[in-house]
């Protein structure tokens, strides 16, 4: 970045793990010397942005009016064009100095062009260009090599955007966020609160239910002073029921259900309340962690520590040696045993979160532990010592050919 | 007129005086015509409600509040720019609460079908001043589909089936004319997908439908299914019938998500299956998920093949070769739109021929017989062996009809297209006999098979079982029939005899052919009328609304995009694909404007259906 901006956009318009991950870059912007500098985000998650400090205003993007726009343009192309413009000048009304984009999808480079003057990241070169700065190029390759990448994809953003990490954790402060009345009482009272992210979207990513009621049994006899919450979205209702149903009567009332009773924002605002949040879900992992808790990943399917690993000091995560991608794939928990528990980590990460540590490992798993440093987050084996990989300065020294801000 | 005044008077002057203002006639035509279709009734909230032929028209307990979600779910499918044109009178509190329901501007017209039934409902109740703010359509269904033609609005046309039901003849009637004119208006090009079976006799109709479409200008995705059968048959190797099933049954799944992907690279307009197309319900949920427009075709006796039970409510358009309670069935079934649609016959593949000698010697015959061994055959046909004529049986599956063996040609092989055309050609009467798996004759004969209408094109004299559907297809001047078996051996001895009067009949009978009854009719036939109810897609492309020229003198608000659609040839069809396609031949180095970003956003989102799941 040449010179400060006064005035800048953030787009990010994927999920929400990576939305959460974009907290690094915003704050290493923020650290640059942006003065004011916006956020554009899918609608659904802009009440979560709106949490979210060093951003001055959250621009919801709203891709269900697009559709409806896509399809009405057969019948009245100019009312739709106007439509739009009005849409795009509620969003701002000046042309952004700069746009800075994180994501490599046409709608996305498109919108920053739409919003900006200039745009840093995926598309700088022009909206009909098809060469990526370096970064962009890098993170296609690692994303389709599935190599072994060691930059973290929150870092990964700050180089998109021409910065270097701040080398400190991201916070969103969520703990006044209001939630459903009857889970008003979740982290009030002593005892360790743990979320159980339930589901994971595809099937061949979910834990299966059998396994969360054998986890949740084990911690729960474990730590009488431990309770769970059950996360999810309204998909995974049934698979949270089913979960319940498994768990012994006399635990049940240790167990708070909240899989589709709260939008993205009162997630954030129930796992700022709890102490741990594990899960296979990258997203409420993100959240968690951003929000105070400690997060714990079962990573099995496509998500990789190093890249994705929850963001920070002090979090842990379970890698399957070989992935799961589908039930026919080998793995440590293959399809004919996925639903034993003795295949998951299930004894070996309720020791971890309640001592901190764990005497064995689970065959075909390993265990990381999150870490920072100046370059930002990176893993180290448990009980391993703690040095960073130095691939990662090699990268950053590499890609960096334009001048990257510390 | 003083408040007072109209207090005093009956419901039907109130009315008829707020009527008078904008359709004297009709006010004066409603209160001659006299009531007495509807049994007025109060209902339990104490306003009027009715009866008809012993069915209640309106709720027994809230007609308001039935009307109200009537409105609500119907009106949802009202675009703007659109007219609502609802069918149905009965008291009119569905018309009353759609007017209400929708913008003021927005605008409702009711047909009446009858001016006695509005003279019920004017009488029943004082309607109030939105009664002058819908269109009133009256007169015979030719003057009301002309009217509603001339409309510069794209029609949607609501149906409230309890009213409606009461008047079903007229409503089709002017469906029926609605259609023949948008058809025939029709300019526009659509994308087609056709989607075939693997095999069986709706695969050769899936042909001459995609050729009529061919013909009519439209372009055409032929998902071809047959190249599979052979991989199908392989499977019926399995001995475990349990396996068989399961087997065959992931490889129909399999060409079902094959079908997807193919529409899914290439998303047409309009997505038309014929009956044994391998798409399952899942599969057409996708589809209606993307927001692909689906049709169906069920060239099937709906009694025989049950499967379109789980597909009804899969399929956005039903056509089906049988009327009535064929179409009744499938509304039950949770089928939303179902329309009667005949087979017919391509006329470039049957057609006359004059055989050479050779061929005249084995093709040739008095009495002539093409088709697969059902039961009634087997049990008719022996009738018209050993008598003065001589009977040619063409055709496969006859094994074991041994008494058939002497007359069985070429051994029973199956007959190519080609073939049957020279048999049919060469033959003084060609015998139809619709299969039936039963004894005899088929008791329940209504829909006409499409050897009827082949015979007809080829111009050759057949002779075919009564079918309840024939005569509103060919007249007894086209085409013979006979209702049992005396009549059908009377009535060969009787035409036989009779060359001069048989060539008339078959030349009539090609002559309505070539006039009414081709695929190139039934495919403008079913694209109209799913452009009636789909105004603002289907219509909208059939009505020329797609193409350059139309799109850019509706532009008057945004210059650049006049501009931009103007560089298109004026008739040709312009979507945001296209748009967007002109806009990347720039080149990756162009500067955009704003608004080719965002025509290209546009398309961007449009590409969604092209996401497999």
């Amino acid at each position: 970045m040449s010179a400060p901006v006064s005035r800048a956009v953030l787009l990010q318009l994927a999920r929400l793990g990576d939305l959460v991950q974009s907290l690094p870059v915003i704050a290493a912007l923020k650290a640059g010397g942006i003065g004011s500098l916006d956020l554009v985000c899918p609608a659904p998650f802009a009440p979560l942005a709106s949490l979210f400090s060093q951003i001055d205003r959250v621009l919801p993007w709203d891709g269900l009016k697009w559709r409806t726009w896509a399809d009405l343009w057969k019948r009245a192309p100019d009312a739709v064009v106007d439509e739009v413009n009005a849409y795009i000048r509620t969003l701002t009304d000046e042309p952004y100095p700069v746009a800075y984009n994180l994501n490599q999808h046409p709608r996305a480079v498109l919108a920053a062009y739409l919003l900006a003057d200039r745009v840093i990241g995926p598309g700088e070169g022009g909206p009909l260009r098809k060469d990526m700065p370096p970064w962009a190029a890098y993170l296609r390759r690692v994303a389709q090599d599935r190599s072994g990448n060691r930059v973290h994809l929150a870092d990964a953003f700050c180089g998109l955007c021409r910065v270097r990490a701040t080398g400190r954790a991201p916070h969103v402060p969520a703990r006044e966020v209001r939630v459903p009345t009857d889970l008003e009482a979740v982290g009030q009272d002593d005892g360790v609160w743990v979320a159980v992210v339930v589901g994971a979207g595809d099937r061949d990513r979910c834990v299966p239910p059998e396994v969360w009621t054998t986890w949740i049994t084990a911690l729960l006899d474990s730590e009488e002073r431990a309770k769970v919450v059950l996360v999810g979205g309204r998909a995974e209702r049934e698979r949270g029921y089913v979960i319940q149903d498994g768990v012994a009567p006399l635990l049940q009332g240790r167990v708070w259900d909240a899989v589709g009773r709260t939008d993205v924002r009162e997630l954030a605002g129930l796992l700022s309340r709890c102490h741990w949040v594990i899960g296979a879900d990258t997203g409420p992992l993100h959240l968690g962690a951003a929000t105070g808790a400690k997060a714990m990943g079962w990573y099995f399917a496509r998500a990789r520590v190093h890249e994705t690993g929850p963001y920070g000091e002090g979090h842990w995560v379970w890698q399957a040696e070989v992935p799961l991608m589908t039930d026919d794939r080998p793995c440590p928990a293959r399809a004919h045993d996925r639903r034993s528990s003795a295949r998951w980590p299930v004894k070996e990460s309720v020791e971890l979160l309640l001592t901190g540590s764990c005497r064995s490992l689970v065959d075909g798993w390993s265990l990381w532990r999150s870490r920072l440093d100046r370059l930002g987050a990176y893993f180290t084996v448990a009980n391993g010592p703690s040095i960073p990989d130095r691939s990662r300065e090699a990268i950053w020294e590499r890609l960096c050919g334009a001048p990257c801000v510390q | 007129m003083r408040t007072g005044t109209r207090d005093r008077m009956n419901p039907l002057d109130v009315n008829c005086a707020l009527l008078r203002a904008r359709w004297p006639s009709l006010a004066a035509e409603v209160r001659e015509a006299g009531g007495g279709v509807l049994q007025i009734r109060p209902a339990k909230n104490g306003l009027p409600t009715a009866l008809a032929n012993g069915k209640w028209i309106h709720s027994q307990y809230d007609p308001v509040r039935e009307a109200s979600v009537w409105a609500e779910a119907q009106g949802a499918q009202v675009q703007a720019g659109e007219l609502a044109v609802v069918l149905g009178i009965g008291l009119l509190y569905h018309v009353e609460a759609l007017r209400k329901h929708m913008p003021r501007d927005w605008k409702v017209a009711a047909v009446v079908p009858s001016r006695q039934e509005l003279h019920d409902a004017f009488g029943a109740r004082p309607l109030g001043e939105w009664v002058t703010q819908v269109d009133w359509l009256y007169g015979s269904p030719d003057d009301i589909a002309a009217r509603l033609s001339m409309a510069r609005s794209p029609l949607r046309l609501l149906t409230y089936e309890p009213a409606a039901g009461l008047h079903d003849d007229f409503h089709r009637a002017i469906e029926r004319s609605l259609r023949q004119r948008l058809a025939a208006q029709a300019g526009g090009r659509l994308h087609v997908a056709v989607v075939g079976p693997l095999y069986g006799g709706s695969l050769p109709i899936a042909r001459y439908a995609m050729a009529a479409l061919e013909s009519l200008g439209h372009q055409v995705m032929w998902v071809d299914h047959s190249a599979h059968y052979g991989a199908y048959r392989v499977m019926d190797g399995l001995k475990e019938a349990r396996h068989r099933a399961l087997v065959q049954g992931k490889f129909v799944e399999s060409l079902g998500l094959y079908t997807v992907s193919r529409l899914a690279e290439d998303p047409p307009d309009l997505v038309l299956a014929l009956a044994q197309a391998p798409l399952e319900l899942p599969i057409l949920e996708h589809l209606n998920r993307k927001r692909f427009v689906t049709a169906m075709w069920f060239v099937e006796n709906y009694r025989h093949l049950t499967y379109w039970r789980h597909l009804a409510r899969g399929y956005q358009h039903w056509f089906v070769i049988q009327n009535g309670a064929c179409r009744e069935a499938f509304r039950q079934a949770g089928a939303q739109h179902v329309a009667y649609l005949p087979l017919a016959a391509d006329p470039s593949v049957h057609r006359p021929l004059a055989l050479t000698p050779e061929e005249k010697t084995e093709f040739g015959a008095d009495v002539s017989f093409v088709g697969a061994g059902y039961v009634n055959r087997r049990r008719i046909l022996p009738l018209l062996t050993k008598q003065s004529w001589t009977f040619k049986l063409w055709g496969n599956e006859w094994e074991g009809a041994e008494d058939l063996k002497p007359v069985l040609q070429r051994g029973g092989q199956r007959i190519e297209t080609e073939t049957c055309v020279k048999v049919f050609n060469g033959t003084h009467i060609n015998l139809n006999l619709h299969s039936y798996t039963g004894e005899g004759l088929d008791p329940q004969a209504d829909f006409v098979n499409p050897r009827t209408f082949e015979l007809a094109a080829c111009g050759t004299f057949q002779l075919t079982d009564h079918r309840a559907l024939l005569p509103a297809l060919f007249s007894e001047n086209e085409i013979a029939t006979f209702r049992n078996t005396e009549e059908l051996l009377s009535q060969i001895s009787t035409w036989l005899h009779e060359p001069e009067a048989r060539a008339a009949m078959a030349q009539a009978a090609r002559r309505r052919v070539l006039v009414e009854h081709t695929y190139r009719h039934r495919m403008e036939t079913l694209l109209a009328a799913i452009g009636v109810s789909r105004p603002d897609r289907i219509g909208a492309i059939l009505r020329g609304e797609r193409q350059a020229g139309y799109l850019a003198t509706h532009c008057s608000t945004d210059p650049e995009l006049a501009r931009w659609l103007r560089e298109f040839p004026s008739g040709q069809r312009v979507e945001l694909k296209e748009v967007a396609a002109r806009i990347k031949s720039k080149g990756p180095t162009a500067v955009l404007t704003r608004d080719e970003l965002l025509l290209l956003m546009l398309d961007e989102y449009r590409m969604e259906t092209r996401d497999l799941f």
